[in-house]
């Protein structure tokens, strides 16, 4: 304990008299984690909305016109001795066309001269909500080589897609966030060994009187560590308030599309991850500047 | 080139021992050697037993807590306090509080500076401040001292007080290895003398006569 008070005291005395270097080095740290903790915001909640679209996507079985009864049983029985089908909905031809004129009026209207009804009987599939996109995925599959089926639409197909999409986004974003944390720890090991380079004498008198490494090398540890949590904690600060502004508008800028009540801020054990992530990035780089004590006395 | 060769001596536990000659000399080598700075490209030196070159870092740590310096330039940490700069060896070495603050004034007491505790080293005189390094150098109770021209910036006066404090330090029991190029000082303190020149050794048991204005 006396050791870490010593390094405590050491390193904020040199913040202090550093102040304003100190401010770039936290503030690089503060972007590094504003980026980091962005795209890890924005990749949780695309990945909350997309499965609560995939809970809701629909599994359609389009039957031809010409299926016959057999065929058709064939086809429910199929689709219901699947684990991952809750239930299943017979929509007839007739059902189809009523649906039609519900739905779209205008159109109707127009396509009322049409003597015959275009529209096919579909079976309506109710997903399990935990089913597995990849056995759905393969039960589509299947479906559409039964005979009497003339097509399946499968939603999750596309979301599934844009999950891929997530894991895209997740991947560039956190390549940018760890180009910029390593930009960030240089940026300290830097300020730090200014500091350091400040303090040449003192660290030359520490070595001569046989103090160990770890009091010369922690006051330098410890200034980084603390220049990476008050980066990490502004930037936790400047997500927090810039996150509910973007959920208090998002109506108005996503034209209803999300429902903001599904978009959430970093979990309380992220957050702190973010906050221990930025703490070890700056005794990493206080560490890296440390090393320079060598130097000193060689 | 070699800044020291040719080099044989022993200096004795509880001795006062100057080692002089002209600048280039090799004594400022000598003392690093000393202090485990440096390490020689041949030869062993060899301190209360045990082999300098042989030590680990760890040891060499160990090591240096026996050994207290005294500089020409002082070497005080100018933004630290008279007790912050003497208490600094204590602290690092991590001794509790109260034995920090008990050592530190012990010596500021027995170097006559324990009502300047709270001044700034640029506060005081030159005098002064090497009165500080040799109570920094003192605080841990050394067995040596080694003081690389501790007068080097003081006035005749100020060096002889400075002179008189290493041989009370040198009474207690301490060795005391002082470098200085002041034959004058020399004279006046009286004690053995090693003189180099060149990296060599001139003399290793010369003995000058402390004149009468030797002080205590």
């Amino acid at each position: 304990m006396r050791a870490l008070k010593y390094f405590f005291d050491e390193a904020t005395a040199s913040l202090s008299r550093g102040f304003k270097t100190a401010l770039v080095a936290t503030a690089t740290i503060t972007v590094a984690f504003v980026v980091l903790g962005g795209f890890l915001i924005l990749t949780s909640n695309m990945e909350r909305v997309f499965t609560r679209w995939q809970e809701a996507a629909e599994f359609s079985v389009y039957l031809a016109d010409a299926a016959t009864p057999d065929q058709r049983a064939a086809i429910e029985k199929t689709l219901r001795e699947s684990a991952v089908v809750g239930g299943i909905d017979a929509v007839s031809k007739e059902d189809a066309l009523r649906r039609f004129k519900q739905n779209f009026g205008t159109l109707a209207e127009a396509a009322g001269d049409i003597a015959a009804n275009p529209l096919p009987a579909s079976i309506e599939v109710r997903l399990r909500p935990n089913a597995n996109p990849a056995d759905v995925g393969a039960l589509a599959q299947k479906a559409a080589g039964l005979a009497g089926v003339a097509d399946v639409r499968y939603d999750r197909q596309w979301i599934q897609r844009l999950m891929y999409a997530v894991d895209i986004v997740r991947a560039g974003g956190f390549a940018l966030a760890a180009l910029l944390v390593f930009a960030a720890a240089l940026t300290v090991a830097s300020v730090v060994r200014l500091a350091l380079l400040a303090r040449r004498e003192e660290i030359h008198i520490m070595q001569l009187v046989g103090a160990p490494i770890a009091y010369i090398r922690g006051p330098f540890i410890m200034e980084g560590f603390i220049q990476g949590g008050l980066g990490a904690i502004t930037a936790l600060v400047i997500l927090w308030i810039t996150f509910f502004v973007v959920r208090s508008r998002a109506d108005a800028w996503l034209a209803g599309v999300v429902d903001p009540a599904t978009l959430v801020f970093l979990s309380i054990p992220r957050a702190f991850m973010v906050l221990a992530a930025g703490m070890a990035v700056g005794a990493l780089g206080g560490f890296i500047a440390a090393l320079g004590t060598r130097e000193i006395a060689d | 080139m070699y800044a020291l060769r040719d080099l044989s001596m022993k200096i004795e536990k509880g001795e006062f021992v100057f080692l002089t000659g002209p600048s280039g000399a090799g004594k400022s080598t000598f003392l690093r050697l000393l202090l485990r700075e440096s390490l020689p490209s041949d030869g062993a030196i060899t301190v209360a037993g045990k082999n300098l070159a042989q030590l680990t870092p760890r040891q060499v740590q160990a090591y240096r807590r026996s050994v207290g310096f005294v500089f020409q330039d002082f070497k005080l940490i100018p933004r630290k306090t008279v007790l912050e700069n003497v208490a600094i060896v204590p602290r690092v070495l991590g001794a509790p509080v109260s034995t920090q603050q008990r050592k530190t004034f012990q010596v500021l007491k027995w170097v006559g500076l324990q009502h300047r505790m709270n001044a700034y080293p640029q506060e005081l005189s030159g005098g002064e401040q090497q009165r500080i390094a040799i109570a920094r150098a003192l605080v841990n109770e050394p067995m040596v001292i080694l003081a690389d021209e501790p007068t080097g910036n003081l006035d005749p006066d100020l060096s002889l007080d400075i002179m008189n404090l290493l041989r009370e330090v040198n009474a207690r029991g301490t060795t005391v290895l002082v470098a200085t190029h002041d034959r004058d000082l020399i004279r006046r303190v009286g004690r053995r003398v090693i003189a180099l020149d060149h990296g060599k050794l001139i003399s290793a048991d010369e003995r000058a006569e402390a004149g009468s204005n030797a002080g205590a």
